[in-house]
């Protein structure tokens, strides 16, 4: 067999089994599996086999993720997006939408001390949802915004999906934050002009009045405490007090102070944080071992380094060359996770951005096209068939159907689109920070 | 009952994982004080880190599991009757428990490797073998609890572990 066929047929196997409903992570480790052990027989493999939990799992790097994912379930059990979505909600009130648009702004917020988009999109919802019904609000509109605002944890540092990227094309993480960081703020208020623009083009989804919560000094305190850790968290790692993993701690320790002194969390929350932390980082960390099975099996076709100068060699212009990926991870994020199709993918695409001239030092080429990266996550998230967050907003509003909340998720969709181009031909406006930041 | 069982210790190993992470986050915060307010390091606290996140994520495994929170596609299949549905989760259930097997087995061989060649990490000296075990026993848990999966319906178990 000839190493593309096998690289072929070691895709088509990964595909069989997740078209046969195998849990994502299981289809790559077998796929994998089948290409390594047919290229170097058993033994390799299984010598392979010995490392790979330890290398994956105990690795200082890599903790930021499990210790990122506790702390936005410490906020999500603590109490915190109650007042959150009240002062946010306090501060949009005058405006049409504006209850929507103070939604989009509490997941702004909450994404600060978050680094999951579902994580986000729960929290969130479970305090704005009811508002945004009671106060008249159609189920479209207030799940679409609900979805979409959700991405913002991700989009608004921490971030997993950026973490992964990092460690993946060995980038530095704090640099990767503060790349993110103007992009989540124009994605944020990019939402909430879609939210503007959307309520005043389709008559009936949000209501004319809205009776309005003064912005009290009570009411700032609501995002005190967020203000606070991601103070202490960022202005600590761009300070050099801390690497971005001590920082995880100290966030996750701050969370959970806290919460601790809103006296939100009882010890069976407590007790739901280290479930929840326990589904996510499971679910992720076998992502990582079966990508790792599957690249391993990959890379020694040779056929990933074969494509890159391929396409190296075929001279596109730079640009038509991330366009053709973002495209191509829009098209797979249809039928894939995004992280799964994060850690199959960066080990091939990351060497060919990296041959590519951009006009950039090779550093702001890998963290600009990180941030690119991540713009289509968060527009996987949301997109159909499969939108991570639709799905997670759509449970929990029980009476709206999933096409409606499918159509709500179109405006933000457009104004994804229009980010992603802006970021795509103007570098600059997420490398700027990274100059004073770091 | 043995299926009841596992549920419990899966849910157990998540608590337990859940400590362990809490107390790395102690751990790094009293080293981070003492290191920038009292000039006093807290030697090879990345270290511990490293192999305390490596044990509390494989302990997390269990349960991820148990809950069947690995994704799925069920895209393809969304128009197929719900017994097809049932027996290929079935099926991918026993894969899962295959290549849960196969890495608490090798886990569990490069502990025993460990112990004979006294690998240790480079700051501290903490033993390898330790590292290896705390993965190949909740590696082996999800395996069973895999495998049940695909024996069994563990489905009413779910409400139990809730």
């Amino acid at each position: 067999m000839s190493p593309l066929q096998l690289a072929l047929m070691i895709f088509g196997i990964m595909l069989l089994l997740m078209v046969v409903r195998m849990p994502i992570a299981g289809a790559m480790f077998l796929a994998g599996t089948t290409g390594f052990i047919l290229q170097t027989g058993a033994q390799p493999f299984l010598n392979f086999l010995n490392n790979l939990a330890f290398a994956r799992l105990a690795n200082y790097d890599l903790s930021v993720i499990p210790m990122f994912i506790l702390m936005g379930h410490f906020a999500t059990q603590g109490g915190i997006s109650k007042a959150l979505f009240q002062f946010a909600a306090a501060v949009m009130g005058r405006f049409k939408g504006g209850l929507a648009m103070g939604a989009v702004l509490a997941c702004g917020a909450f994404g600060a001390i978050c680094g999951s988009s579902v994580a986000t999109a729960a929290t969130i919802t479970g305090v704005a949802l009811p508002e945004m019904k009671r106060h008249g609000y159609s189920g479209r509109l207030a799940t679409g915004t609900l979805a979409a605002g959700g991405t913002l944890g991700i989009l608004i540092p921490p971030s997993v999906p950026l973490v992964i990227y990092a460690i993946l094309a060995e980038q530095n993480i704090a640099k990767l934050f503060a790349a993110a960081m103007m992009p989540g703020l124009i994605a944020m208020m990019g939402y909430m002009i879609a939210i503007a623009i959307y309520v005043r083009l389709v008559p009936g989804q949000a209501p004319d009045q809205e009776e309005r919560e003064p912005l009290t000094l009570e009411s700032l305190s609501g995002i005190l405490p967020i203000a606070c850790i991601f103070f202490i968290v960022f202005g600590g790692i761009y300070a050099g007090f801390f690497t971005p993993t001590e920082g995880a701690a100290v966030g996750a320790a701050s969370t959970f102070l806290a919460a601790l002194l809103k006296r939100e969390l009882s010890w069976k929350k407590f007790l739901h944080c280290f479930h929840a932390t326990a589904l996510s980082s499971g679910m992720i960390f076998m992502i990582f071992m079966g990508a790792d099975v599957m690249n391993a099996a990959l890379a020694r076709t040779q056929v990933p380094a074969q494509l890159a100068e391929m396409v190296v060699a075929m001279n596109f212009a730079p640009l038509l060359v991330v366009a053709g990926i973002l495209l191509l991870y829009v098209v797979l994020g249809a039928v894939m996770d995004e992280l799964s199709m994060l850690l199959l993918t960066i080990p091939i695409f990351f060497p060919i951005i990296m041959k590519l001239d951009f006009g950039m030092t090779p550093e702001y080429t890998a963290i600009w096209f990180g941030i690119m990266v991540l713009m289509t996550v968060g527009f996987g998230m949301l997109a159909p068939p499969v939108g991570l967050n639709v799905y997670v907003v759509n449970g929990m509003a029980k009476d709206v159907p999933l096409s409606e909340s499918y159509k709500g998720v179109m405006p933000f969709l457009i104004s994804d689109t229009i980010r992603t181009l802006l970021l795509l031909f103007f570098p600059g406006i997420s490398l700027f920070l990274i100059k004073y930041l770091t | 009952m043995f299926s009841n069982f596992l549920a419990h210790i899966a849910r157990l190993c998540s608590i337990l994982g859940g400590l362990l992470m809490t107390g790395l986050m102690l751990m790094t915060c009293y080293s981070l004080i003492s290191r920038n307010f009292f000039d006093t390091a807290l030697i090879g606290d990345f270290e511990l880190t490293g192999v305390g996140a490596g044990a509390a994520i494989a302990l997390f495994m269990p349960l991820c599991q148990l809950k069947k929170e690995n994704i799925i596609v069920d895209f393809f299949t969304s128009k197929c009757s719900s017994r097809v549905n049932e027996g290929l989760d079935r099926m991918g259930a026993l894969l899962m428990a295959v290549i849960f097997a196969l890495l608490s087995w090798r886990c569990g061989l490069a502990a025993i490797n460990a112990k004979e060649t006294l690998g240790a990490s480079m700051l501290l000296g903490f033993p390898d073998w330790i590292v290896f075990t705390s993965m190949c026993i909740p590696f082996g848990i999800t395996a069973l609890i895999a495998l049940m999966q695909a024996l069994s319906s563990m489905d009413h178990l779910d409400e139990a572990a809730a």
